[in-house]
């Protein structure tokens, strides 16, 4: 039930993420980035993006078109964020090794298997073709 | 670079630069499918379908830790620049490498089920509430997810269109992924592997992405705790004019966190944002060649005294008033706007000074 969720959630996402893509391309792009007025070749490559991320293209979108973009904020690189970044990617990556190592099940060379009980496994004969 | 859009701007350097990335990745899928398949044989032989999804996905394993390798080795040694160069599209190759594993995994352990495939990938084991028999394929998703929206945004149109800041967040995802096949893997794999190449060579390559980051933060740390020094007009101080070099910046930081890159230019100064338009790369670890410096990322161009690119280019960055009292140089903290033309300050010759 989840995973049927789950995967017609992805569909219906992506599909309107695609219609979106097609009028952003079409469209939108001539009317927010001088760069991409009379070049089509690239256009393609934007749609899986667009797909994916079609929020982000139609709040980027409006903000462009309303002229609400300010410049300062294409000058601010994540420098503050980036050492907290860098450290906590550094320690999770060994944490999660010794986890796997941790609860990985070794058996004793050793080690015979045993019958634990007799009951005999039905085995079913695939369907006549 | 700016001007029209078209789908690829190569130039020999990519050629170059992707001619040994395919031809790495060959190699390696050659080594795997050919040398090694009796060390993946459990009891029985693995069949091809299982030997091309694990030789897709180790393969991508490693790709992705190189990436992730580059960037701190280049802060901490400039020689490893030339490889931060075409760094997209090492991360566009690695997503279809990534995505022809999931590929070889849906057609031969979800092929045969009555349920959707896709459906019986997320059904089929849901025991989250254990780490023994974890759901591991949970995190190869996610990565993949991640991995496709890298890709898909990696066209420089992007850049422009969410600003650099918004892309560089998008693209923290990398950390995401890398952090999630490195789960994958060891509630995968790891959990089966028999023999002990690959866990070695998988528990080294985190280690070593690990200790690369933490060096590279550190270093990036040392430079950011250094006190602002100002004066009485909250001008701050970048340093003695005769500590610079001809051709070369200083940079000093602001108190808003900013970075200014303050050049000395046939004996002139400029300050110009050490971040550059593309991907805010450190314009002020580039050289000027005809008032020209350029970004050591990706080779972006800006005059310093202007903050704009030579035409055709249109990218421009913010540029910051200067001024020298005694020997010492400060700069304004407070930036113009992208492309505003400032005079550049003559520096006195010692003869003047003395």
């Amino acid at each position: 039930m989840t995973a049927a969720f789950l995967v017609s959630a992805t569909q219906a996402w992506l599909l309107i993420g695609s219609l979106i893509g097609i009028v952003f391309v079409a469209v939108g792009i001539d009317r927010i980035d001088e760069d991409a007025r009379g070049a089509y070749a690239f256009r393609p490559l934007l749609l899986l993006g667009c797909a994916l991320i079609w929020p982000l293209v139609l709040w980027r979108w409006w903000i462009l078109e309303s002229g609400r973009d300010k410049w300062p904020n294409r000058h601010k690189p994540h420098r503050a964020a980036h050492f907290t970044v860098a450290i906590v990617f550094a320690i999770s990556i060994p944490a999660i090794i010794i986890a796997g190592l941790t609860v990985k099940q070794v058996w004793p060379e050793s080690f015979v298997p045993q019958k634990l009980s007799n009951h005999e496994i039905e085995h079913r004969d695939a369907d006549p073709v | 670079m700016s001007v029209k859009y078209i789908p690829v701007q190569w130039n020999p350097n990519k050629w170059k630069y992707n001619a040994v990335m395919l031809a790495s990745i060959f190699a390696y899928l050659w080594i795997f499918l050919e040398w090694v398949p009796g060390q993946l044989d459990h009891e029985g032989r693995i069949n091809g379908a299982i030997h091309n999804a694990r030789a897709f996905g180790s393969c991508a394993f490693f790709m992705l830790t190189v990436i992730l390798c580059i960037g701190p080795l280049a802060r901490l040694d400039q020689r490893f620049l030339p490889l931060l160069y075409n760094r997209r599209h090492f991360g566009v190759m690695t997503s279809a490498v990534a995505l022809t594993h999931a590929f070889y995994i849906m057609g031969w352990y979800y092929a045969f089920s009555p349920s959707n495939q896709y459906e019986a990938l997320l059904f089929s084991n849901t025991s989250y509430g254990q780490l023994v028999g974890f759901p591991f394929e949970v995190f190869g998703i996610f990565a993949l997810l991640c991995l496709l929206i890298l890709a898909a945004t990696s066209h420089d149109f992007w850049l422009k269109f969410l600003t650099p800041r918004i892309w560089k967040g998008i693209h923290y995802l990398v950390y995401a992924a890398y952090i999630s096949v490195i789960a994958h893997l060891s509630f995968g794999i790891l959990q089966d592997q028999q023999d002990n190449v690959f866990p070695a060579l998988f528990i080294a390559s985190g280690l070593g992405v690990s200790a690369l980051h933490i060096m590279a933060a550190i270093k990036e740390r040392a430079f950011d705790k250094g006190a602002i020094d100002t004066d009485s007009s909250k001008w701050v101080r970048v340093c003695e004019v005769t500590d610079m070099e001809d051709g070369f910046a200083k940079v000093t930081k602001l108190g808003n966190k900013e970075r200014v890159a303050v050049y000395l230019m046939e004996g002139k100064l400029s300050a110009i944002s050490n971040a550059c338009a593309h991907q805010n790369g450190p314009l002020g670890e580039g050289k000027i060649i005809d008032c020209l410096v350029t970004c050591p990322w990706h080779g972006f161009q800006y005059d310093v005294r202007d903050g704009r690119s030579p035409a055709p280019f249109t990218e421009m960055v913010p540029t910051y008033k200067l001024k020298l009292k005694g020997g010492t140089v400060y700069v304004d903290p407070d930036a113009n706007p992208p492309g505003t033309y400032v005079e550049p300050i003559e520096v006195p010759t010692k003869k003047e000074t003395s």
